[in-house]
C-alpha cells in the first residue's frame, strides 16, 4: 500500500455526487482502464469473456468489466472497482499478441442515471451532436461536448457514462451540471 | 381603443405593459404590435435617416419599422421587432432612435436636410479634411448608426444549445408545413416541425377560410392535435430557423422564454442545430408593398397584415373607430382584406386598385383604374390623395393597407448561393437550386393558395418519404377555398415627392434613381450605395420592389436585374445565444494539471499555456515583486533541489512491431538504435523541413517507446503521427496511444535531486554509474507506487522527471516537500522554468516557431542522411541549406539594460531597416545567476561572432541596446552538470 493518497480528477479526496431534478450524477473514481490494440488481421481475443464490440458498441458487463470499441482493432477494457490496480498488466496477463496502454487516469468517468430513459435522452440532445441510434442502449461512441473530446457509453436505457479527459475534469462537470441544472428548469416550468 | 370581437388571444388573461412609460393592457395570444393597435397607438419609432415618423407595418418577421428596445438595464435587448414580442405581464418597451420625446424628435430636422443625405452620402461627405474622420465622422457615424442601443452591461440570461438528427425537418407550420408533418407523421418518420411563431398555422391564422368544411383555424387545431398524438413528430414554436448549411445542417434558436414575465431559471434562448436527412422548406410568403409618395406615415401598412391583426388577433389597425381605412393594391388580395373588414363592420373606404379591371369581392367601393399619389398626416395617416387618370382627390383615411403581391420566402434555399429564377406570371421569384436533400412547398415556391399550398406540402412530404424509403400512407389532400391573386406587374406610383422603397433603412425610389444615374446599376452595388436591403430586416418588404425599380430605369427585365445574396441569419441571432451560453472561464474548456489544487493552496499565480492553466510562480511571504519569486525559484533549483509539474508536456505511447521503424520516419534522427532503459533528445520536421517539434523519447522495451512533445503542440504531433500511420504507412505495425492525462510527471531538478529521489523510490539504485544521463526506467516509489523516471535535464542541472498515475501527482509533490525540506526543495513554476532554460540555452516554441531549421538551432547534424524521415529531404533545399542565421546569447552591455524579445538585430553602425537586419531575439529573461539580462537571439552567422558589439532595436518603444554576442549556454556549457 502506497504512502500516498490519490485524488480525484476534481482535485479532492473524495468522488464527487450531485442529484439535480431527475437526474444523479456521480463522479466515478474506481473505473480502471486500459487500451487494448492488436495488430491488423488478428482476431480479436476474448477477454474476461468478453467479446470485444463492433464500432459504435460497449459489450455488456461481466463482473463488473466491460469494454467499447475506440478505433480499428482497438478497444477500451474498463473495470469497475480497479483503479488501485495496474489495469495494463491485469490486461497483459491475458492476453499475449496485444500492445495494452495504462489509461485508468487518463479519463474521468461521470455517471448520470434517471428514472426513464426518455430523461436521459433529453439529456443527450443538450448535450452530443448524435442521432439517438448513437446513443441507444448497448451504444458507445467518441463525440463533442463543449470542445472536449468525450465517449459516451449508453450501459442502460435511464443511464449515460461521459469519459473524458482527466485534466478536463472541472469543464466537463461545469456542463453537466449546468445542462442538468437548465433541464430541471425546464422541466419545473413545464410541469 | 379598436378591439375586435374575434380572434385567438384570451380575454380571460388580461395583461398590463408599459410602452415609452404608458400603461396599456392587452391579453394573452398578444403581440407588442398588436397590443399597441388595440391601444390606438400607431406611432411607434422614428426613421433610421430622416426620423421620419413610423408605425407598425406587418404582422411578423419581415417588419421593418416597428424595432422598440424591451426591457431595461441589463435585460435591455434593442432593435426588436414588436410585431415578433409576445406580450406579457409587465412588459416594458421603449421607442429608438429618437432625441426628446417621441412625438417631438429633434433630430427630425434630418428630414429637412434630407436633400443632402440622398444614397451614398456616407461617401461622398466624409472625404475632408482627411484629420477630422477619426475624431469627429467616425464618431459621429457610429453615434448615428444602430438605432437602437445595448446596455453595456453583461448579460445575466443563460443560454443552451441541442442537436436534432430528424428524418424530416419541416421548416414553417403554414399550411403546406401542417400536411407535411401530418403525412410524414403518419407513416412513421421522425419529424421536427419548426415554426418562428408562438403559435403553429401560419398564414391560416390570419384567415378566414375553410378547409375540408370546417373553419381553417379548426382544421389547425385538428391537425396539430393528431401531430401531438404521434411520438415520432416533434412540434417546436418559437423556433427560428436562420441558416441552411452543408450536409443537411440548419441552424435554429428557440425562444424559450422571452416571452414570460419570470423565467425561474429556464434558458433565455436554445441555439438548435439540426441534421436532417430530408426538408422541406414550407415558410410562405411575404406580402410586398408599393411605394408612392409619402407611403411611410404611420398607418400605412400591408394590408395582408392589418387583415391578419383583424382576424388573428381581434384587432383593428385604425387610432379612433371612426377612422377609415382604405386598401391599395394591384391584385386581388388586397380586395380579400377589404371584404374581411367590411364583413367585420369596420369603415372601408375604398380598395384604390391600381388595375383599370378590378371588381369588387364584397360590399365595399372600388376605384379601379386608380392609385394613391399621396398622403398626408403628421404622426400618422389621415388623409390620402387618389388620382385616376390624372385627376386627384384628397380623401379621409386613418389607415391605408398596401398589397403589391407576395414575394415567396426563398431565403433558406438560397444560403448555398443559388439564385431564385423570375416567374413572369406570378411576378415573383422562385427558389431554385435549393440546398441538396431540401425540397420547397407551397406559397415558398409560389403555391400561394391554400389549396395549392396543401396539395403541395402533401407531395414534398410524400416525395421526402419515398427518398427515405418510408411508406406512404395514402390520403386525399384536404380541399380549401382557392383565392386567385391575379397580380398585375405595377411596381410603384411615379412622383416628385419621396416613396419608400425600404423603410427601415430610408432608401426612397429617388435613391434607386440616384444610384442609377451614378452607374451603381449592379444589384451588388445598389445595396452598398444606398445601404438597401440590410439591417435587422434584411429587405424582406423591399427587395424584389427595389430590383423592379432599377429594371425599370435600366430598360432590363427583372430576372436580367438580378438578386443579391441570401446569407444567414434569416432573422437576427444574438451572438449570445450562438455563444452557447458560457462565459468568461467556462466559455471554454481550460486543463488543470494534477498538481493545480496543491499549487493554489500555496497561493501560486497561474498562467493560461493553451488551455493548460500552469502554475507560474509560488510567492512567498514578503515577496512584492514576481522577479523576487522568480529569481528564488530559480536559485534554488541551481542551488539545491526544486520540483515543477510538467505533467502538460504530450506524452504518446509508441508500441509494435515496427514501432522503431515508425519512429525513424518521424524524427529526423535516428530512434530505432535506441537501447531499452535509455532516452534520446528528438527532432521533427515539418514536411517542408522547416522545425516542427522537439521533445524526448524513451525506450521502456523492446517496441514500446514513449515521445514526449512540447505542451504547445502535444495534440497536433499526435494527430500527425496518426495521420502517418492510418495514411501514409497504414502497412506498420504500430499503435499510438496519448497518455498525456494518464501521468503526472514531475521535475526534480537540481544538485540535489538525487539525494531527494533516493528517497523516494523503492529501492532503486540512483548512482551514475546505475542511472546514468538520459536513462529511463519503470519502478515503484512510496511503498509500492508504480512510476516511471526519466533522467533527462531542461534546466541544464543535475535532474530527473518522475511519472506517477495522475491521481497522486498532488500527494507525490507533498511528499517531495515533506522528505526535501531538509534539502531545501522548492516548487517552482514556468517563469523560473523559463529562466534556467534560456540561461542553458534550451529551445522551446519561442524559437521552434515553424520558420526555423534544425541547422538554426546548432542541431543540423540531428537531420540523419542516413534514413528517410518526414521532411528530411526538403530541409536540404537550396533555400533552407543556406540559411546562416544561428541561436546565440546577448547580454547587455551595460548590465542594467534590458533584454527585449522580439527586437532586432543591427551592427553597430548599419541604419536599421529591412536591408540590414540581421536576426532577432527570441527569448529573454532577467538572469539571476549572471546577474542581468540575457537573452537568446538568431543571428547571421551567430556562432562565429561571439564578443561582436550588436543593437538590438526595438521600434515600438523606441529602443536601441546595445549587447554582446555569446555561447546560447550561459551556464554549464559543457554540460557536466547534468552527467554528473
Amino acid at each position: 500500500m502506497t504512502d500516498l493518497t490519490p485524488r480525484t480528477a476534481l482535485g479532492a479526496t473524495a468522488a464527487r455526487n450531485e442529484t439535480i431534478g431527475a437526474y444523479l450524477i456521480e463522479e466515478n473514481t474506481e473505473l480502471g482502464l486500459a487500451s487494448v490494440a492488436i495488430p491488423a488481421e488478428t482476431i480479436p481475443p476474448v477477454l474476461f469473456g468478453l467479446t470485444l464490440p463492433k464500432p459504435g458498441h460497449l459489450t455488456l458487463e461481466i463482473d463488473g468489466k466491460f469494454a467499447i470499441w475506440t478505433a480499428p482493432n482497438q478497444w477500451l477494457f474498463a473495470t469497475d472497482g480497479d483503479a488501485h490496480q495496474d489495469c495494463a498488466a491485469l490486461v497483459k496477463s491475458k492476453i499475449a499478441m496485444a500492445y495494452i496502454t495504462e489509461q485508468t487516469d487518463a479519463w474521468v468517468a461521470f455517471k448520470v442515471s434517471s428514472q426513464t430513459s426518455g430523461q436521459i435522452n433529453t439529456l443527450l440532445e443538450r448535450l452530443v451532436n448524435l442521432p439517438e441510434t448513437a446513443t441507444d442502449t448497448g451504444k458507445a461512441t467518441r463525440t463533442n461536448i463543449h470542445h472536449m473530446s468525450v465517449f459516451v457509453l449508453r450501459p442502460t436505457s435511464t443511464q449515460v457514462t461521459f469519459l473524458g479527459p482527466r485534466t478536463q475534469a472541472g469543464s466537463l462537470w461545469h456542463v453537466l451540471e449546468t445542462t442538468l441544472r437548465q433541464q430541471r428548469a425546464n422541466s419545473g416550468a413545464l410541469s | 381603443m379598436t378591439r375586435l370581437s374575434n380572434g385567438l388571444i384570451d380575454r380571460s388573461s388580461p395583461l398590463t405593459f408599459r410602452f415609452n412609460g404608458t400603461r396599456y393592457q392587452g391579453y394573452a395570444g398578444d403581440t407588442l404590435a398588436s397590443a399597441l393597435l388595440a391601444n390606438g397607438v400607431q406611432l411607434v419609432g422614428r426613421s433610421f435617416k430622416y426620423h421620419r415618423p413610423r408605425g407598425i407595418f406587418s404582422a411578423g418577421s419581415e417588419e421593418p419599422n416597428a424595432l422598440v428596445t424591451v426591457g431595461r438595464d441589463a435585460q435591455t435587448e434593442p432593435n426588436t421587432r414588436a410585431t415578433m414580442v409576445e406580450l406579457y405581464d409587465g412588459l416594458e418597451a421603449y421607442s429608438q432612435n429618437h432625441v426628446g420625446p417621441l412625438s417631438h424628435d429633434i433630430m427630425a430636422i434630418n428630414d429637412l436636410a434630407a436633400p443632402f443625405l440622398s444614397a451614398g452620402f456616407y461617401y461622398k461627405t466624409f472625404m475632408w479634411p482627411k484629420t477630422f474622420w477619426e475624431k469627429l465622422y467616425e464618431p459621429m457615424i457610429r453615434r448615428a448608426a444602430g438605432l437602437g442601443a445595448l446596455s453595456g452591461l453583461p448579460d445575466p440570461a443563460s443560454y443552451d444549445r441541442g442537436f436534432l438528427h430528424p428524418d424530416l425537418l419541416i421548416i414553417g407550420a403554414g399550411a403546406a408545413g401542417l400536411i407535411s408533418a401530418l403525412t410524414a407523421g403518419r407513416a412513421g418518420a421522425h419529424v421536427v416541425l419548426a415554426d418562428e411563431d408562438s403559435r403553429m398555422g401560419g398564414r391560416l391564422l390570419a384567415e378566414d377560410g375553410i378547409i375540408d368544411g370546417i373553419p381553417a383555424i379548426d382544421w389547425v387545431k385538428t391537425t396539430l392535435d393528431e401531430l401531438r398524438s404521434l411520438p415520432n413528430v416533434r412540434l417546436m414554436t418559437r423556433t427560428t430557423v436562420f441558416g441552411a448549411y452543408d450536409h443537411g445542417v440548419y441552424g435554429a434558436v428557440e425562444r424559450v422564454s422571452d416571452h414570460l414575465a419570470a423565467t425561474n431559471g429556464q434558458v433565455r434562448q436554445t441555439f438548435w442545430r439540426f441534421t436532417a436527412k430530408r426538408t422541406i422548406l414550407a415558410t410562405g410568403a411575404t406580402e410586398r408593398h408599393i411605394p408612392f409618395a409619402n407611403n411611410d406615415r404611420p398607418g400605412i401598412m400591408l394590408a395582408g397584415a392589418i387583415r391578419a391583426y383583424a382576424n388573428r388577433w381581434g384587432v383593428s389597425a385604425q387610432r379612433k373607430a371612426h377612422d377609415r381605412i382604405a386598401i391599395f393594391t394591384n391584385n386581388d388580395d388586397g380586395h380579400r382584406t377589404a371584404d374581411a373588414l367590411s364583413k367585420k363592420g369596420l369603415p372601408v373606404l375604398a380598395v384604390i386598385d391600381a388595375r383599370p379591371d378590378a371588381k369588387s369581392l364584397g360590399h365595399y367601393q372600388t376605384f379601379a383604374g386608380s392609385y394613391v399619389s399621396d398622403t398626408r398626416g403628421r404622426k400618422g395617416v389621415n388623409t390620402i390623395e387618389v388620382t385616376r387618370d390624372g385627376q386627384s382627390q384628397w380623401l379621409e383615411c386613418g389607415v391605408l393597407g398596401v398589397s403589391g403581391g407576395w414575394n415567396p420566402n426563398v431565403h433558406l434555399a438560397s444560403h448555398h448561393r443559388a439564385r431564385p429564377i423570375w416567374d413572369n406570371e406570378k411576378l415573383c421569384f422562385l427558389p431554385s437550386g435549393a440546398p441538396v436533400g431540401m425540397s420547397i412547398a407551397g406559397a415558398a415556391r409560389g403555391q400561394g393558395t391554400t389549396t395549392q399550398a396543401l396539395a403541395d406540402g402533401q407531395h414534398a412530404a410524400t416525395n421526402a418519404l419515398y427518398e427515405l424509403g418510408l411508406p406512404v400512407q395514402s390520403h386525399p389532400a384536404p380541399v380549401a377555398n382557392d383565392e386567385p391573386s391575379n397580380v398585375a406587374p405595377i411596381w410603384h406610383m411615379p412622383s416628385r415627392k419621396r416613396a419608400w422603397v425600404d423603410f427601415q433603412n430610408d432608401v426612397t425610389v429617388k435613391d434607386i434613381k440616384l444610384s442609377h444615374q451614378e452607374n451603381m446599376r449592379a444589384v451588388e452595388h445598389l445595396k452598398r450605395w444606398t445601404t438597401l436591403g440590410m439591417a435587422t430586416d434584411q429587405g424582406k418588404t423591399s427587395n424584389v420592389t427595389a430590383l423592379a425599380v432599377m429594371a425599370e430605369l435600366t430598360s432590363q427585365t427583372i430576372p436580367e436585374t438580378g438578386t443579391t445574396i441570401f446569407r444567414p441569419p434569416y432573422t437576427p441571432v444574438s451572438m449570445a445565444v450562438l455563444g452557447g451560453g458560457d462565459t468568461g472561464a467556462n466559455f471554454r474548456p481550460s486543463r488543470l494539471t494534477p498538481t493545480h489544487e496543491w499549487a493554489k493552496s500555496l497561493g501560486a499565480t497561474f498562467v493560461e499555456a493553451g488551455q493548460w492553466m500552469r502554475a507560474q510562480w509560488y510567492p512567498r511571504a514578503g515577496e512584492t515583486h514576481w522577479r523576487q519569486s522568480v529569481d528564488r525559484e530559480a536559485q534554488a533549483v541551481r542551488a539545491n533541489v526544486g520540483i515543477c509539474d510538467v505533467s502538460t508536456l504530450g506524452k504518446i505511447d509508441v508500441q509494435g512491431a515496427d514501432a522503431a521503424l515508425f519512429l525513424d520516419r518521424i524524427y529526423s534522427n535516428t530512434i530505432s538504435t535506441l537501447k531499452v532503459g535509455k532516452t534520446r533528445y528528438g527532432l521533427m520536421l515539418r514536411e517542408d523541413g522547416q522545425l516542427y517539434d522537439d521533445g524526448t523519447c524513451a525506450c521502456m522495451a523492446e517496441g514500446h517507446y514513449i515521445v514526449t512533445t512540447t505542451t504547445a503542440n502535444a495534440g497536433a504531433v499526435f494527430q500527425r503521427m496518426e495521420f502517418a500511420r492510418q495514411c501514409l504507412w497504414p502497412e506498420l505495425d504500430v499503435t499510438l496511444i496519448s497518455t498525456t492525462d494518464a501521468w503526472a510527471q514531475i521535475a526534480v531538478a537540481g544538485p540535489k535531486s538525487r539525494q531527494l529521489l533516493s528517497r523516494v523510490v523503492d529501492e532503486f539504485d540512483l548512482s551514475n554509474t546505475a542511472f546514468p544521463f538520459m536513462s529511463c526506467t519503470e519502478l515503484t516509489i512510496c511503498n509500492g507506487l508504480r512510476a516511471r523516471l526519466f533522467r533527462i535535464s531542461f534546466s541544464g542541472e543535475l535532474a530527473y522527471e518522475l511519472a506517477v498515475p495522475a491521481r497522486y501527482g498532488a500527494a507525490l509533490m507533498e511528499y517531495l516537500m515533506g522528505k526535501g525540506a531538509d534539502l531545501g526543495v522548492t516548487p517552482y513554476g514556468t517563469e523560473a522554468l523559463g529562466v534556467l532554460r534560456i540561461e542553458k540555452g534550451h529551445a522551446t516554441g519561442n524559437e521552434i516557431t515553424g520558420q526555423t531549421t534544425a541547422a538554426m538551432l546548432g542541431l543540423e547534424k540531428m537531420v540523419s542522411t542516413k534514413k528517410d524521415s518526414i521532411g528530411a529531404i526538403m530541409s536540404r533545399r537550396q533555400g533552407l541549406a543556406s540559411e546562416t542565421r544561428r541561436l546565440v546569447g546577448l547580454v547587455p552591455i551595460d548590465t542594467n539594460d534590458p533584454v527585449v524579445a522580439g527586437s532586432h538585430l543591427f551592427t553597430t553602425t548599419a541604419d536599421q531597416n529591412l536591408k540590414n537586419d540581421q536576426g532577432w531575439i527570441t527569448s529573454a529573461c532577467y538572469s539571476p545567476h549572471i546577474n542581468s539580462a540575457i537573452g537568446l537571439a538568431y543571428l547571421e552567422n551567430g556562432t562565429d561572432r561571439f564578443g561582436e558589439e550588436i543593437i538590438a532595436a526595438n521600434p515600438l518603444e523606441g529602443q536601441s541596446i546595445r549587447l554582446r554576442v555569446t555561447s546560447a549556454h550561459f551556464i554549464d556549457p559543457k554540460g557536466d552538470r547534468l552527467r554528473d
